[in-house]
């Protein structure tokens, strides 16, 4: 065992270096000979006998060499090396034909790679903590909502009675906040979240400086050093210069001082995927920051997501299980009093889950997860077609080098030789490729990224390059090297022995479609499926970005305000009266009003609604979109009132209660009759207490509310003047019409009159334009690259098609010339030449028509507005494809047709 | 192409090579084919081109070591001797191969008789 392990040793050494050994037997073999000299002439021969003789016993020196390298090292090793060197000599004498194969590989494989990092960073990565393994997600209510968030008390009711479940539970705020670093004034926003004590504990990560958020700190008002944060490393750098002095720095958070305690890693996020946490905060702190408009301590509130860490050994079954049975104590603890019977009943009943979480929760990986493995598969495709056609250049090529393979032949290669020979030239080939593709990948990756942050998200990925994108960009290499080196590689072995390649001059006459062809058929049905799908896609977007919204977007600029929480409620309704006021008598504004929800913003309010002698409905028909507004707001957005007035002075008190409904709203429920006049209400949650009802003054035509994609639901509105602001709107947006259509140019006069009435508001200026954009950043994103890979997808086929065609003209030039010669016209050539295009070109369409339909299934949720199996974009599609194969192949069969048959004749 | 009428085993080559060492003791390549070819009475069929493989096999196995010396004309040569792991190797080698010759001799004197 041993020896064996010790020959294997020293046959690596030797293959890796095999100078030294190789001089050892040089000189052995030298004194073999010399003795042997010696030895026949003490036999009394002649000097030159000797030698003969002695040479004659040693044998062949040149077959000892070859024995004894082959017992001193790996033989194949050897081989290898041999073979790497002729493959790249062959790479510099043909640098066109190289340069041509690298960069396709390069640019198909680096694009392959750089979506797989993202993959890799969206999908496959666990959180960097320690042992994500471990982590699991606690839901509250599985089976109607996946990502189950929990109430602040019920949190606090798992926290403090139930901590043995786990090794340790922590909480955070299920969503990003935006919080404003500035004093006051424009806004500088970072992204940061709301944690527990035990959150650093649980995740297993420590800062680089200072320490984590500890339990101490997770309490009202602060622990004993005041309300404290954690910030991340780049802000640390950004911000502070990445100086050291930064623990014990006191940092305004939305105008409350907090002390910064401790600086995160630098591959530290938090536990979204997907964005970054800037700052982080006790829960415990957000009345400080939120006032009156806290929702710590409201047990409706679902504003925290909860995961835990399961002890060693325990099993995501087993601890499910004690989650399960705690569930009574936990639900029963923390009621909501004043909750209806039914409320109450479905309360207890709903039953908690866990769910493995490696990953972490990520709100980005639910949206991009599917349009992404699409994108995927998209640029595997290309990548495909890209090999087809370098396969095509190697068996030209190889076709070229029939001649030279067959002396090899002859001289005593063996056909495995010739085969191995061209496997490593494509593997050399792949191997340069894959190493530019990734170099490029990295950079492609981040501008990927960076297309998909919007203003009001900041996406932050990892797209590091880690060991499974660099395994997966090897897999890639090997398979790719493997299909596009393979044919040659059977076709070099298949040379036929040098009688037969000299008598046919080194050409065989190929009948039929050949392998070649079968690539090309390939590449265009490919191409075909690519096309129709970037034909889904961009139509796709192209009707959500032309909707009729219902409202102008180009006019609009909304400015975010936010007051500080310490205004007095009652003031705030006169503040925002007079900053609209204000603004609304600046220069080029037409109209200027406020709301508390603006359109596409992803916020929404939904109520339910009951209508006096209207139809009865059930949950969910009986729910309504409600916005808050002040008068002038439909003029501002451009929305049309079909009936009734829009609100007034008259609307300033609070009563009588009024409000505007859009179309869909009156179809709903009021239907029959004018809905003038009639009365509404929304209905209360709380035991006892009735709403008050409201009566409908106005009309108006849909507009969007949510989302471009579902239809219009139906929406109510209400005067701010008449709500209860005590301890809400603190956030509200200001929307300002331009007169001269251009909302940026407002940003000064508005900038100014805000400041002027109060300091202290902190305002964030968005054009309306821009934010019904970035609702469409997805579709955007999948337009813009599937359309991209569609394009290369088609020159790519066309520039194979065209070389195939070339090349077969070429091997067919005798025949077409003693066609010519015997009586066919020009014409007639090129009709043979282009009926065979037509041949490749309809099988490709055929199989293209066929995989599109199955394809089409998996796409079904992403497109809009367009029928999957429409054959418009099948036939456009094909019309496309039909054109461009058309113009590649006419080129060659022009050129066949100008042959010269007596010159072509000569040839042969 | 090899020798066809010569097909040993790759192992009892490295076994003759071994014994040959351990009894005659450390000897150069030269002299090593010239004694086998001596104890076996006729010209040995093997050429030098063989037992050079045999030799770069045991000496990697660690079974003879190789030094340069010189030899008693004043040429330089590479002696190989037999180490001990080389002895313990070929004691085993030894007895295996007595059990393969008495095994295979007993079947020619079954199908003799």
């Amino acid at each position: 065992m041993i020896a064996a392990l010790r020959r294997f040793a020293r046959r690596l050494i030797n293959a890796v270096r095999p100078s030294a050994r190789e001089a050892d037997l040089e000189r052995e073999l030298l004194s073999h000979v010399a003795i042997a000299e010696d030895e026949h002439r003490l036999l009394g021969r002649s000097p030159d006998e000797a030698r003969l003789a002695a040479r004659r016993v040693v044998g062949s020196i040149a077959y000892a060499k070859d024995l004894h390298r082959d017992a001193r090292s790996f033989v194949w090793v050897d081989d290898v090396r041999r073979d790497l060197r002729g493959a790249v000599r062959n790479f510099a004498r043909m640098p066109g034909f190289s340069m041509v194969a690298v960069l396709t590989m390069a640019l198909g494989i680096g694009a392959n790679t750089a979506i797989f990092s993202i993959v890799n960073g969206l999908l496959l990565r666990p959180l960097p903590v320690e042992r994500p393994d471990r982590l699991v997600l606690l839901l509250s209510n599985p089976s109607v909502n996946p990502s189950s968030p929990w109430s602040n008390p019920v949190w606090e009711q798992i926290r403090d009675h139930h901590a043995d479940l786990f090794d340790s539970a922590f909480a955070f705020s299920r969503r990003m906040t935006r919080f404003n670093l500035a004093p006051g004034g424009q806004t500088d926003a970072v992204d940061g979240v709301y944690v527990s004590g035990r959150y650093f504990e649980g995740l297993g990560v420590r800062p680089v400086l200072g320490r984590p958020l500890l339990v101490s700190d997770d309490r009202r008002g602060g622990g004993q050093d005041g309300p404290v944060a954690v910030i991340s490393y780049a802000l640390w750098q950004r911000r502070f210069g990445g100086s050291a002095d930064v623990v014990g720095k006191t940092q305004l958070i939305d105008r409350v001082p907090f002390v910064i305690v401790g600086v995160m890693p630098s591959d530290f996020f938090g536990t979204d995927v997907g964005s970054r946490s800037d700052v982080l905060l006790p829960i415990a702190t957000e009345p400080l920051i939120r006032g009156r408009d806290s929702t710590l301590d409201r047990v409706t509130a679902s504003t925290l997501l909860v995961m835990a860490r399961l002890k060693d050994g325990q099993t995501v079954a087993s601890a499910e299980q004690a989650f399960r049975a705690a569930q009574p104590d936990i639900r029963q603890a923390t009621m909501p009093s004043t909750a209806r019977a039914e409320v109450r009943a479905r309360y207890l009943a709903t039953p908690f889950g866990l769910q493995p979480i490696a990953g972490g929760p990520s709100a980005m990986r639910g949206r991009y997860r599917q349009p992404i493995l699409i994108i995927m598969a998209i640029a595997a495709l290309v990548l495909l077609i890209a090999c087809a056609n370098v396969a095509n250049l190697y068996l030209a090529r190889g076709a070229a080098r029939r001649h030279e393979f067959s002396v090899y032949l002859a001289l005593g290669a063996s056909r495995w030789q010739l085969a191995r020979q061209q496997l490593i030239e494509s593997m050399l080939l792949a191997a340069i490729g894959s190493a530019a593709g990734v170099a490029m990948a990295r950079w492609a990756s981040d501008l990927l990224v960076h297309q998909v942050s919007t203003q009001a998200a900041t996406v932050f990925l990892d797209t590091r390059l880690d060991w499974r994108v660099l395994a997966f960009t090897t897999v890639v290499a090997i398979a790719v090297a493997l299909l596009f080196g393979v044919a040659p590689a059977l076709r070099a072995a298949r040379t036929p022995p040098i009688e037969v390649v000299r008598t046919h001059g080194g050409t065989g006459v190929e009948h039929g479609l050949g392998l070649g062809g079968a690539l090309v058929a390939g590449q265009i049905a490919s191409s075909l499926v690519l096309i129709v799908a970037a034909g889904l896609f961009i139509r796709t977007f192209v009707n959500l970005a032309t909707l009729s919204l219902g409202f102008d977007r180009d006019a609009v600029l909304l400015v975010r305000l936010e007051v500080p929480p310490t205004t007095a409620a009652s003031r705030r309704v006169a503040l925002y009266e007079q900053l609209a006021a204000t603004v609304r008598a600046a220069r080029d504004v037409s109209h200027a009003a406020i709301s508390e929800i603006t359109p596409v913003s992803g916020m929404i309010t939904d109520v339910y609604v009951e209508a006096d002698n209207g139809p009865a409905l059930a949950p969910p028909q009986n729910v309504a979109y409600k916005n808050v507004i002040t008068p002038d707001w439909f003029a501002t957005y451009g929305t049309r009132l079909e009936s009734g007035r829009d609100f007034d002075e008259r609307d300033e008190r609070p009563v009588p209660p009024v409000a505007i409904v859009n179309e869909t709203f009156v179809r709903r429920f009021l239907p029959g009759g004018s809905p003038l006049g009639r009365r509404i209400r929304n209905p209360s949650p709380v035991q006892g207490e009735q709403a008050p009802w409201m009566e409908v003054v106005g009309v108006v035509a849909d507009a969007t509310y949510l989302s471009l994609r579902d239809a219009v639901p139906p929406t109510m509105y209400v005067p701010l003047a008449q709500q209860d602001v005590t301890g809400s709107f603190s956030f509200v947006t200001l929307s300002v019409r331009a007169a001269n259509g251009r909302p940026l140019s407002l940003v000064r006069a508005v900038s100014e009159a805000v400041t002027r009435i109060g300091s202290d508001i902190a305002i964030t200026f968005v054009p309306l334009g821009q934010q019904v954009d970035d609702a469409l950043v997805q579709e955007r994103l999948i337009a813009t690259l599937s359309g991209s890979f569609g394009v290369l997808a088609l020159l790519l086929s066309a520039v194979g098609l065209y070389g195939l065609t070339a090349y077969t003209v070429n091997r067919q030039r005798t025949e077409l010339g003693i066609r010519m010669a015997i009586g066919a016209t020009g014409a007639r050539v090129i009709g043979i030449v282009l009926a065979r295009i037509m041949l490749l070109f309809g099988i490709g369409v055929v199989i293209g028509a066929a995989a599109s339909i199955w394809v089409s299934k998996f796409v079904a949720s992403l497109v809009y507005g367009v029928q999957l199996r429409d054959p418009v974009t099948l036939i456009g599609a094909a019309v496309t494809l039909a054109i461009v194969c058309g113009l590649a192949g006419w080129s060659p069969a022009w050129r066949a047709s100008r042959l010269d048959p007596a010159e072509v004749l000569r040839e042969s | 192409m090899p020798n066809a009428s010569v097909q040993l085993l790759q192992g009892t080559l490295d076994l003759i090579v071994l014994q040959a060492l351990s009894t005659m003791g450390p000897l150069h390549s030269y002299a090593l084919a010239a004694r086998l070819e001596q104890v076996a009475g006729e010209p040995f069929p093997l050429n030098q081109g063989t037992l050079y493989p045999a030799l770069v096999r045991l000496e990697q196995r660690g079974h003879i070591k190789g030094t340069w010396r010189k030899t008693d004309n004043g040429r330089d040569a590479k002696f190989y001797a037999v180490t001990r792991s080389g002895r313990r190797a070929l004691q085993g080698e030894t007895v295996r191969w007595r059990h393969l010759a008495g095994f295979i001799d007993k079947l020619f004197v079954r199908s003799s008789s």
